[in-house]
């Protein structure tokens, strides 16, 4: 038995795809772990004008140089079901306009390609985002009709060696993950790595992009945020949802906003928040080895 | 999930799994493909595609992106998955078609969306169902904003829709 024949039966032996992951050669080809992640946990206990303050106040404590940079919003918005917390708070994604242009961003975009819901203009007015947006005269992008570049991913869990990407979303100097904290009945969480399957065009790969489910979901969104890592995260964890998600389940109040300058982290702070334990979930485990942080070096 | 997987039709993406209106669009191509002559391959896979979204439907009529019911929780229809998947059900007497037909009725009532109405009144249309003129009145309101058209997919829709209103050339009409 040579060196690798014993490492491949004794990965199988431990039972644990994760851990066979682990043993293998690297599948990330860079490591984006930044020296020190922050991560800042603001308390409020409703959705109001309010937030544009706390958000600000909020963003200045990590000192973020985004002068003069396009600002990508990314939010989670999936389906509108009445009195479900299905998506990102439109009022914090509006706070998170403002915040953003008070710090002298030169653009702010908000851009979502939802999954399996193809009139985007239909969920834009069903949640009230179009109605925000209008209000703070800020432009929206379907991700899920952009311009496409094929682009080489920059990890190799999925296979799937490229995928086209939206030209919104590779042009942007700064992506904001926003995603709403939810559990997953597929991946235990979705938080704001998952919520990154947004921005894959369903003009190319369908509603939903079941190539990614196919290629592994765990596998895809690790891929995904090889290549285009956010960098930063405003999560949605006033009101999330647990039990039987990300549609069906029941609403948990947090009265939570999570930030981030590292999305491990953040996913870390945010499945703990809404009672999961983040050691559990794969994609999350793994992405600690190139992505991010599990623990925040500063809690500001 | 509850759904028959005997009944197939199409994915969005090759080597995955079927979904409503990749299926549909399938069923209509096949069906307007050979009107005259069909083959027995051609007629079993409408047949087969056929299956697939009756068996699809949601609980309340009409259809979702895929199966009608997931971990036992009922999903809410679409406008555009529902008017798509009608289009490729034109035979009459059909259970699932009329409740289709009945939700999309309520459904466009209160729809903002160009993209919805046009898709619905495409089929509305093509089932010579009352509602068309609802849809059309609603998405000429909607027309009549300057920034109402979002992409060129919807501008195409309105077209079509606003043709077929005038009794002109349906492209998803069947050809008998």
């Amino acid at each position: 038995m040579n060196r690798r024949d014993w490492l491949t039966a004794a990965a199988v032996a431990s039972g644990s795809a994760l851990s066979m992951m682990r043993l293998q050669q690297h599948k990330y080809s860079r490591d984006l772990r930044p020296k020190r992640s922050r991560v800042a946990v603001l308390h409020t206990d409703q959705y109001s004008d309010k937030l544009d303050e706390v958000v600000y106040d909020g963003l200045r404590l990590f000192n973020l140089n985004v002068r003069g940079k396009s600002i990508l919003l990314k939010p989670n918005i999936v389906e509108y079901i009445p009195g479900k917390p299905v998506n990102t708070d439109t009022q914090l994604i509006g706070a998170a306009v403002e915040a953003f242009l008070r710090l002298d961003a030169a653009s702010v975009t908000v851009g979502e390609g939802p999954g399996h819901h193809r009139d985007t203009d239909l969920l834009l007015y069903e949640t009230g985002l179009s109605d925000q947006l209008a209000h703070r005269k800020i432009g929206f992008v379907d991700l899920n009709r952009d311009d496409l570049i094929k682009t080489k991913l920059q990890a190799n869990y999925s296979d799937l060696g490229h995928l086209w990407l939206p030209r919104t979303v590779l042009a942007s100097d700064f992506i904001v993950s926003m995603p709403k904290v939810k559990t997953h009945h597929w991946t235990g969480v979705t938080l704001s790595m998952k919520n990154m399957f947004g921005i894959i065009p369903g003009s190319r790969y369908g509603w939903p992009k079941n190539v990614l489910h196919w290629a592994g979901i765990h596998e895809s969104i690790l891929d995904i945020c090889a290549t285009v890592r956010p960098h930063f995260v405003i999560a949605d964890a006033v009101i999330g949802m647990e039990g039987d998600g990300p549609l069906n389940g029941t609403a948990r109040r947090m009265n939570q906003i999570v930030l981030s300058d590292d999305p491990v982290a953040a996913d870390v702070m945010s499945a703990r928040a809404i009672g999961v334990m983040p050691e559990q979930i794969t994609y999350i485990q793994e992405a600690a080895r190139f992505l991010g942080n599990p623990r925040a070096h500063d809690i500001l | 999930m509850q759904f028959n997987p005997d009944k197939y039709g199409w994915p969005w993406f090759p080597g995955t799994v079927s979904w409503v209106i990749p299926t549909a669009l399938s069923v209509i191509a096949l069906k307007q493909s050979a009107p005259c002559c069909r083959t027995e391959p051609i007629v079993n896979r409408i047949q087969l595609g056929t299956e697939m979204l009756r068996d699809r439907a949601c609980p309340q009529g009409g259809w979702n992106a895929g199966n009608g019911i997931v971990f036992g929780s009922a999903l809410a229809p679409h406008i555009d998955t529902t008017a798509i998947a009608l289009l490729a059900l034109t035979e009459g007497n059909d259970t699932t078609v009329v409740q289709g037909l009945n939700w999309l009725r309520q459904a466009c009532v209160d729809c903002s969306s160009p993209y919805s109405l046009a898709w619905s009144a495409i089929a509305c249309a093509v089932h010579r169902d009352e509602a068309l003129n609802h849809c059309i009145a609603g998405l000429g309101k909607r027309l009549s904003s300057t920034d109402a058209i979002s992409n060129i997919e919807t501008l195409s829709l309105a077209a079509i829709a606003l043709k077929a209103a005038e009794g002109n050339a349906n492209p998803f009409e069947e050809v008998i």
